[in-house]
């Protein structure tokens, strides 16, 4: 259900302020949402002086400074920090993004990091995307052939191979999932772009036998047709692919009876 | 534990672009429709009741808040037509690349202005 406001539990209140140590003259004021599990208080927005004369260029370095360097109890997911592993997403400057691939040079002001977007917290800048994954399980995104010969390659055309392209590169970060207010309101029932993305992917598949009931398992009033073409999704993710376009061709293949 | 866990800021934090606009803009002209529809119907079903409701209804028109309804019901209509149009197209999947979203919605914006202008000018005779 469409909740505008938050729980009383996760109402935010301003933390500290960390002054610089550096002396240095070109400071950045970075706004972190902090929520520590083992204290019982509501979350807090931390203000850090980050001394950008001595920081690289992303999101992510200013993260890892902060850490490193001023207040090692920030706590947020991070990996490859090429943006193929999808760990550090986050909502930097009020839109969903990798912290690792977004340059802090085109923020305007103060930079604002938060968790991404309706999730329940487990601790500062993670956020739980348990239900995410179980939706992403419950398209079974594998191969389903039922041909006899198991061992030999399924040939698969150029033509047909490049209908996968703009939807195989997602890294499943969750970007677009939770920059939806569809999947906010009702993210329990409605699959959200990234797992819908993904049911696309193997609907498309040439190799893959099961178009049929993949497509029926999805045409579903809350699964699918919660999308309304906010195109928050599009614009978020940081891997340049259009789940709202994909959403629309699932549409357009049930409603023309392309099964 | 599980329960006490809070839930990550959302609408107030997150930022506004052209289409989620024209989107939630959508959605409430429309139910702004339905209610003046309703209205609409309303006033017109008062004048079977003869006609001195005519003056009562023109008079209600003509004051400063009528006019204000009037405009404002003229630019609902205009701005859910366009935007409806802008919806057909990309059901039929046509439109979803950013660029042409940020261009589909500042012409759904803009248009309906301009609709509203032309809307208003032939209802006074203006052509």
């Amino acid at each position: 259900m469409v909740q505008i406001n938050l729980p009383e539990n996760s109402k935010i209140s301003k933390g500290k302020y960390f002054k610089d140590k550096t002396g240095s003259k070109n400071l950045r004021k970075v706004n972190v949402y902090r929520w520590d599990p083992s204290s019982g208080e509501n979350p807090r927005i931390d203000t850090y002086e980050v001394d950008m004369d001595n920081c690289p260029s992303k999101v992510l370095d200013i993260l890892n400074k902060i850490k490193n360097e001023i207040d090692p109890t920030l706590t947020y997911r991070r990996s490859c920090a090429h943006g193929v592993c999808g760990s550090c997403a986050m909502n930097i400057d009020g839109k969903n993004g990798l912290a690792c691939t977004s340059p802090h040079a085109e923020i305007d002001g103060d930079i604002d990091i938060y968790p991404l977007p309706h999730l329940k917290v487990k601790k500062d800048l993670i956020g739980d995307l348990d239900g995410l994954y179980k939706q992403y399980q419950s398209i079974e995104p594998w191969l389903k052939s039922n041909s006899k010969s198991e061992t030999k390659e399924i040939i698969q055309s150029k033509d047909d191979r490049a209908k996968l392209d703009g939807a195989y590169e997602c890294i499943m970060c969750a970007c677009c999932s939770t920059s939806c207010p569809s999947y906010w309101w009702n993210g329990d029932k409605y699959l959200g772009p990234a797992v819908l993305l993904q049911a696309y992917r193997w609907i498309v598949d040439s190799r893959d036998e099961e178009r049929a009931a993949r497509l029926k398992k999805v045409a579903d009033e809350l699964k699918l047709y919660r999308c309304h073409t906010i195109l928050n999704c599009t614009s978020a993710c940081p891997k340049g692919l259009n789940p709202a376009k994909a959403i629309a061709e699932i549409k357009k293949m049930l409603a023309t009876a392309n099964i | 534990m599980e329960n006490k866990k809070p839930l990550s800021p959302h609408i107030h934090i997150y930022k506004w672009h052209i289409s989620s606009l024209v989107s939630i803009s959508h959605r409430i002209t429309g139910i702004i429709n339905i209610i003046a529809i309703t209205f609409i119907c309303l006033l017109a079903s008062l004048l079977i009741f003869g006609e001195s409701n005519y003056d009562f209804i023109n008079l209600f028109l003509s004051s400063l808040i009528g006019k204000f309804l009037i405009l404002g019901l003229t630019w609902s209509f205009s701005f859910q037509i366009l935007s409806e149009i802008r919806h057909l197209i990309m059901d039929l999947g046509y439109g979803f690349e950013l660029r042409t979203t940020k261009i589909t919605g500042l012409i759904v914006i803009f248009g309906s202005i301009i609709l509203t202008v032309v809307f208003y000018l032939m209802g006074r005779n203006f052509f």
